[in-house]
């Protein structure tokens, strides 16, 4: 059997796989509460292994091993700080509070707890007009990765690559919503692991085992073994912060806190998701192993599609080339889902002050995937200069203006109106202006931008009006 | 060097990793008790 008839019948298989999720799940999906946080009625499993997926993008698997192959085995610990930060801290001080208030708030989006923690439409509508507007880019961003994969892997072109993907996930999401998003990234999260799983096992066998991978590492550069080697403590840190606490501002990962069935099930997802994320080293291992096999490639997001090409069979590159394509459609269809609800329940409802009944919201929430997605798939196809631009703005400018109203809103009674919108606009302004300076100090606009929003936060609370204890009452019960 | 000629800052990467989840059993199995968010 030729090469590119397995990929493309393994490929099929997981695709029809998609398909099959999307059409079971539309048959539950009844409600509004159902088409964005499937009934809050999700179990253990399948929320933590959604998560996992969500967290990573294929451009975090390909990228992820461009950044081993460069700076070496240091970059094991941006997994590690993944898997501690971006997770299991996440998980323990978001999740149970999170799934606590935002029921008792009967908010189903990120802007709508912003909205109604603060009382504030203009910060409902504010943060859900940066969640559309910048994770569109990020949407365009990751449909770009699964072209290229497709075009470097299968030599399918570009355009193909993007619209099958597209039209796939559109797909399921438009028909089966939140519940579909979960199941098929549950499944996806399984082939993420199969996939990099067998890629390690398997280099490292090529390599010779650890230890000569790791002796071969240290012959072409010391610095490709120790810690933090050639990449240098900043970098390396902020780095490994950036796609770690940033995860605590990204609604598509903190929605999954809503949807979970209850607080003794989250005790399992914890577990679960902590375990699942430890794949986060992997892509950076396989990195750092390829540059012994492959000490000169042409660029550093070569090094994990070489290395399939290179040492699996066509069979087991295939499993690998459906767990990057999942990443990325995992991803996408959690930001998908996201965005809908950000346009159709906050900018529309809070923002237009357009009524809408029960049928007619989820009517115009399954339209509201449906034109993002194709927003998004127009954009991908030729992507303008300007968007690949702002997609390196996109996790910044999010986390900075969301990340604290979630945290100070949870944890903090005295938190107030004025502060929210003050620690939104100013984490905002601050990351846009940062990144559109081209990043002074080589600091990334995420660090100045979560500065400036904590400091504003904190200041501009404690002078100014505090709810009243029957809001706070409402919130903490 | 620590195991498989690795310097032990870079291995202790994947400590960390495993830590985690050790921890995380013992926070869902000990620590944490349904309730205790909204004090």
């Amino acid at each position: 059997m030729s090469e590119a008839l397995v990929y493309s019948l393994i490929l099929v298989a997981y695709l029809l796989v998609l398909v099959l999720v999307g059409l079971i799940t539309s048959r539950r999906t009844k409600s509004v509460e159902d088409f964005y946080l499937g009934g809050r009625q999700i179990g253990p499993w399948v929320t933590a292994l959604s998560f996992v997926a969500a967290y990573f993008s294929s451009v975090v698997i390909v990228g992820g091993g461009g950044f081993g192959y460069m700076f070496g085995m240091s970059t094991l610990w941006i997994g590690a700080i993944n898997v501690l930060l971006g997770c299991t801290v996440a998980w323990i001080v978001l999740g149970p509070r999170i799934r606590t208030f935002t029921q008792r708030l009967k908010t189903m989006t990120v802007p709508g707890f912003i909205g109604e923690r603060y009382r504030s439409n203009f910060a409902c509508i504010f943060s859900a007009v940066i969640i559309v507007l910048f994770m569109i880019i990020y949407n365009v961003s990751i449909l770009k990765g699964m072209g290229h994969i497709f075009e470097v892997l299968m030599n399918v072109p570009y355009v193909y690559g993007v619209l099958i993907s597209c039209v796939i996930i559109l797909f399921y999401v438009s028909i089966g919503g939140y519940l579909a998003v979960v199941w098929t990234s549950f499944i996806q999260a399984w082939v993420m692991g199969i996939g990099l799983i067998v890629l390690t096992i398997f280099a490292v066998q090529r390599v010779g085992g650890i230890a000569s991978a790791n002796q071969a590492l240290a012959s072409i550069d010391p610095g490709l073994l120790n810690t933090p080697g050639v990449w240098g403590w900043p970098g390396l840190i902020s780095y490994a912060l950036i796609v770690s606490f940033g995860v605590w501002g990204m609604p598509q990962l903190v929605v999954r806190f809503y949807s979970i069935k209850n607080l003794k099930v989250l005790k399992i997802g914890t577990v679960v998701a902590t375990i699942g994320t430890c794949m986060a080293l992997l892509p950076y291992f396989n990195g750092a192993l390829a540059r012994t096999l492959f000490p000169s490639l042409g660029s550093p997001d070569l090094a994990i599609p070489t290395l399939v090409k290179t040492i699996l069979s066509p069979f087991g590159a295939a499993i690998v080339l459906a767990g990057v394509v999942a990443a990325g459609m995992s991803t996408f269809s959690s930001v998908l889902i996201i965005l809908s609800g950000s346009m159709i329940q906050d900018i529309m409802k809070k923002g237009v002050k357009k009524e809408l009944t029960r049928e007619k919201s989820l009517f115009w929430g399954k339209i509201g995937s449906a034109v993002i997605g194709f927003v998004s798939l127009a954009i991908a196809l030729r992507p303008p200069a300007l968007v690949l631009t702002l997609t390196a703005f996109a996790w910044a400018v999010i986390a900075s203006t969301t990340l604290w109203p979630i945290l100070f809103g949870i944890y903090w009674k005295g938190v107030t109106k004025s502060g929210c919108v003050a620690s939104m606009v100013g984490g905002f302004v601050t990351a846009l202006v940062w990144m559109a300076a081209g990043k002074p100090f080589g600091i990334h606009g995420f660090i100045p931008g979560i500065i400036v929003g904590f400091v504003l936060m904190i200041l501009v609370s404690r002078f100014t009006p505090k709810f009243s204890s029957d809001h706070i009452h409402r919130i903490w019960g | 060097m620590g195991p498989f000629h690795t310097p032990w800052l870079t291995f202790f990467a994947w400590i960390v990793a495993l830590g985690c989840v050790l921890f995380s059993v013992i926070w869902a199995i000990w620590i944490y008790k349904p309730g205790d968010e909204d004090e």
